[in-house]
This record gives structure tokens, C-alpha cells and sequence, in this order.
């Protein structure tokens, strides 16, 4: 196996019942990659996302991360508390819906805070001082630190929720519709400062959207899904300047013309 | 008069020793062998029906009851005082239901059943300390899902536990939360140590008595065993506080025990008092002994 890889999934199945969540998907990505998933709605993309997050179990197929020491690990065969401590330091995870990821009777600074709580911080003067940086780099005013997340508007909430998830130093983030829900101009706010995120921070991200704009603009490579199964696999710009599955075509010939 | 003690008789024939059936305080003492085995862990127990309304202690007094032997000698406290509604009549029960001895003296006492206070007295080996408990779960109104719970208390993840104390100093400037201070159990289980004032956290950890807690209403059982490192949770920059009103008693002139806030007159007039009762009395009688010296 090649050992430079960040994560790979290989051959990822999950039935629900008689039906197909995701069949025989492999993906693999490196690190400071930027992967979009692309397909329409029912196409088993949020089912592979929590497939791979170690969310949902698997039917078939295996799940590896090379962590920060070096070591492959496998999901499907390391325990449930290893699991959910990789999952709060080396991985994280944007719902599309803010209120689905952020504890909306605790203030700003204490969501922030919390990962940082999780992972042993015990020091309030340094978690605060965190907190008001990741405001700050998400362009939330400092003065809101207290304030609960309730009382923002809806892309503050998502800018929120994309710090919260951010301040542990997580290597790879996954991101589910991002900027679903959001108007156009708040949602070209937050995909701007996502893609200066993840240059600066050398973040890899795995990003679920039916949005081409989205990938065209953050993904380096892109997997369009159809049916559950994988349909064309490439690099961003190929697979959108010149689609060769017929799915990809009708895809990219939908797209609207202002 | 010879009638009254016949009925006293009967009464004592119809109850079982200390109310409950011997294999409901079986099952009792199973969940509590198992709760001291694994220090501060929930253990869930068929909590019964009892001859009062959850909130008066039907968990510490199935505890208390299946603790009990005939030659115990029970003291029964309710905020720290002796003589409170709630603490006369769970000693009445008993008293009526067991026949045990009863004492107002701290030390005298071989079980004490306790609500919201542990005793100044400090506590002896081989004596039982049974806290009435209305919410055994420290991370109840945190995460609401019981499934979330247990599941955070398995894998010791309790950062969410420091999100509460978090909110308390980035709303008040210090740890605002004063009773119910969330402590850890023998560097594993965060435990709620019942209502308890924080100023008494402090007096869980290394004591030499046994500490049970029963909630009836929530159908768990937890436990400190004797000599058990309890830890109150908190920030390497706000440390932990056990704080009590900053007054002397104004009946025994103690400055060292946990006072009650009273408002004696209509204007508003304050005055502060021992909420232990035996400790007070105790202090009393010292101070009139040294008087009596000079």
C-alpha cells in the first residue's frame, strides 16, 4: 500500500435494507486536497460521508487514515473510543444546518472552546485568547465571544460552526452542503474564507455539494455520484470542462446562465 | 397507656425491619456493592414505591433502609439541621418501621441520611454518609440524550463538563455555579455530589466514612468508597473555591461552619447562623465550658 495517502476509503458499501445507500466507492485523498462530491439529491452522498466519518457502519469495505504519528489506522477495526477521539482531534465535521453542529444555548467562545475542552485544555485565559482568534480569522466581531449562537444570522452561524470545528487543527475536515440554505452573497463570503482556510492551514477537505460552482471553486479533484455509485472520478476542471459520463453531462449542462 | 404500646407492637409486626421486603433490600445491596466497586459509576436499581412522594428522599431512604441492622444509630439531617419537617419525619419512620436508636450527635452516629449538607463533625471510619439525591446525572442539562450520557461517562469525554464552567466565568468573572459542584471520583467518573454547597466538596475527598447516594425518582444508586481521591472539576487559572458566607454564627460564634442567611426583621435585618445543627449546640456547649473556666 502506498503510504503517502492522508485517507482512503476503499470499496465502501451500505445498504439500507434492499436499498443502496453507496456501492463499491473508493476514494482516497492527500493531504492540503481539496475533494468534492457532486450528484443530485438521493445519490448517496451524505450516506458516503457518514460512511467514511465513522458515523454510520459499514456493510462493506474499509476506511484508512495515516495519523499524525505516521500510523495507518483502521476504522472499521480500531476501537469505539479511539474512534470518537480522532474524530474530535484529526477529523471534523460542517453540517449543512448550523444548528445541527453548534450548541445553541452556549455562547460563541464556549463552542469554540469546547473541542479545545475535549482534548484537555484546562487553561480559560488561553481558551478564551484561542476563541478570539478563530473569531477574528472567521470574521465574526470579538465583542460576540458571549453572545449565544441564536442571536446570529445564518452565515455567522455557519462561520461559527466552521471555527468550532477548526480550532483543534483538525487535518482533514468533511463538509456536508456547507452553504445550503445561505443566499448567494453570504454564501460566496463563506466559500471564500473556507478556500483561504484550507490553503492556509494546509487543511485537506472532503466537500459534499449538488453546487458545481462550489467545487469549481474549492475542489482540486471531484467524484460525481449517481445511484449510489461512482460515475466519473477526475480532476475538477477535466471532469466539469469535459464530461465524458452521460450523468456528468446532464449535470454539467444544467447548470444555470445568468 | 398500656394500649398505645400494644398498637406500637402491632405496628412494629406489620412493617418488615426498616419498611422495605428482604429481597427488595437485597436487590438494594447489590447495586450498592456494585456502586462502591466502581467509584462515582450510576448504577441503575429498581427503585420501589414509597410511603411518600419522590423529592423527600425515596432514594436515600431505600438506601438508609437497606442498610440499616438493629443496632444502628441513626441521625437524619435535612439542610444540616436535626430538627427540619423532612429530617423528623424520615427518623420517625425509621424509628417506627426499624426501631433503631436515634441520635442528634454526629459522632454518635453509625448511619447518617443527609439532605444538601455533609456534617462539620468530621466523619468517622465505619460510619455511612446516605445523600438524598433529586438528579444523579452531572451532564443532565448538558446533553439531554441518556443513551449521550452514559456513552460520555464510558469514554470519559467530558469536555462538556468544562463548557459549564466555561459559560460560569465568561458570564459572572468566576465559577458561578455553587451547589451540585461537579467533582471527579477517584480520577475517573465525574460525579454529581447532590445539592451539596460547594463549600462542602472538600469534605467527600479521603473521608473515612462510606458515602452512598440513592436517587429514587431517577432509579440510580452511586457511591464513594472510604478514602477515595474526589476532585472538584476546575480551570488551571480559576481554581476551585469552597466559599460560605463571610459572617460568625450569631449563636455559637463559629467562623468556620457553613452559614444560613436569615432575615430577621421586616426591614430587612440579617443575621447568619450554623446550618448544622449539632455542630452549633456543640460549639455552644464549648464556649459556655470555657466561660465557666475563666
Amino acid at each position: 500500500m502506498k503510504q503517502d495517502f492522508l485517507f482512503k476509503a476503499s470499496n465502501i458499501s451500505k445498504y439500507y435494507g434492499q436499498n443502496i445507500g453507496c456501492k463499491n466507492v473508493s476514494l482516497d485523498i492527500n493531504s492540503g486536497e481539496v475533494l468534492g462530491i457532486v450528484g443530485e439529491s438521493g445519490s448517496g452522498k451524505s450516506t458516503l460521508l457518514n460512511c467514511i466519518y465513522g458515523n454510520l457502519e459499514l456493510d462493506e469495505g474499509d476506511i484508512f487514515l495515516n495519523d499524525k504519528s505516521k500510523t495507518i489506522l483502521n476504522f472499521t477495526k480500531i476501537s469505539e473510543p479511539k474512534l470518537r477521539l480522532i474524530q474530535r482531534s484529526d477529523l471534523a465535521f460542517v453540517h449543512q444546518n448550523p444548528r445541527d453542529g453548534l450548541r445553541m444555548n452556549i455562547s460563541a467562545g464556549g463552542n469554540i472552546g469546547e473541542r479545545l475542552m475535549a482534548i484537555g485544555h484546562r487553561n480559560y485565559g488561553e481558551i478564551r485568547e484561542i476563541a478570539s482568534n478563530w473569531l477574528e480569522k472567521v470574521e465574526i466581531d470579538v465583542s460576540r465571544i458571549d453572545d449565544k449562537p441564536s442571536t446570529f444570522s445564518g452565515g455567522m452561524q455557519q462561520r461559527l460552526q466552521i471555527a468550532r470545528n477548526l480550532v483543534t487543527k483538525p487535518r482533514l475536515i468533511f463538509m456536508d452542503e456547507p452553504t445550503g440554505g445561505l443566499d448567494v452573497s453570504v454564501q460566496a463570503k463563506i466559500l471564500d474564507l473556507l478556500r483561504n482556510l484550507v490553503r492556509e492551514l494546509g487543511i485537506a477537505a472532503i466537500i459534499i455539494t449538488h453546487d458545481l460552482a462550489v467545487v469549481r471553486l474549492l475542489a482540486d479533484r471531484i467524484i460525481v455520484m449517481q445511484n449510489g455509485n461512482v460515475v466519473e472520478a477526475g480532476l475538477c476542471d477535466q471532469v466539469l470542462d469535459d464530461p465524458q459520463h452521460k450523468y456528468s453531462q446532464l449535470l454539467v449542462s444544467s447548470v444555470l446562465q445568468v | 397507656m398500656n394500649e398505645m404500646s400494644k398498637n406500637e407492637n402491632i405496628d412494629i409486626q406489620i412493617y418488615n425491619f426498616a419498611y422495605l421486603d428482604e429481597n427488595t433490600k437485597r436487590m438494594i445491596r447489590r447495586a450498592l456493592l456494585k456502586a462502591l466497586c466502581i467509584p462515582g459509576y450510576q448504577v441503575p436499581f429498581s427503585s420501589r414505591e414509597m410511603p411518600m412522594p419522590y423529592g423527600w428522599g425515596t432514594g436515600g431512604i431505600q438506601v438508609t433502609s437497606a442498610c440499616l441492622i438493629p443496632k444502628d444509630v441513626l441521625k437524619v439531617i435535612d439542610q444540616g439541621a436535626d430538627d427540619t419537617t423532612n429530617a423528623v419525619s424520615i427518623r420517625k419512620f425509621f424509628q417506627k418501621t426499624a426501631n433503631v436508636a436515634v441520635t442528634e450527635k454526629t459522632s454518635d452516629a453509625s448511619l447518617i441520611q443527609t439532605r444538601h449538607r455533609i456534617p462539620e463533625t468530621k466523619l468517622k471510619e465505619k460510619q455511612i454518609l446516605v445523600y438524598q439525591v433529586p438528579i444523579p446525572e452531572p451532564l443532565r442539562f448538558l446533553e439531554p440524550r441518556e443513551t449521550e450520557t452514559r456513552k460520555m461517562h464510558a469514554l470519559s469525554e467530558y469536555g462538556l463538563m468544562y463548557v459549564k464552567l466555561y459559560e460560569d466565568i465568561a458570564k459572572h468573572g468566576h465559577i458561578e455555579t455553587a451547589y451540585a459542584y461537579p467533582v471527579k471520583t477517584n480520577g475517573n467518573y465525574v460525579t454529581d455530589p447532590s445539592p451539596i454547597p460547594k463549600f462542602d466538596n472538600p469534605k467527600m475527598n479521603n473521608s473515612p466514612a462510606i458515602q452512598l447516594f440513592g436517587a429514587g425518582r431517577e432509579q440510580r444508586i452511586y457511591a464513594i468508597p472510604p478514602y477515595t481521591n474526589v476532585k472538584s472539576l476546575d480551570f488551571e487559572d480559576y481554581p476551585f473555591e469552597a466559599m460560605k458566607a463571610n459572617f460568625k454564627c450569631s449563636i455559637c460564634g463559629s467562623s468556620d461552619s457553613y452559614l444560613d442567611e436569615i432575615i430577621v426583621s421586616d426591614d430587612g435585618k440579617r443575621s447568619y447562623i450554623c446550618s448544622d445543627t449539632d455542630y452549633c449546640k456543640e460549639q455552644t456547649k464549648l464556649n459556655s465550658k470555657k466561660e465557666d473556666q475563666l
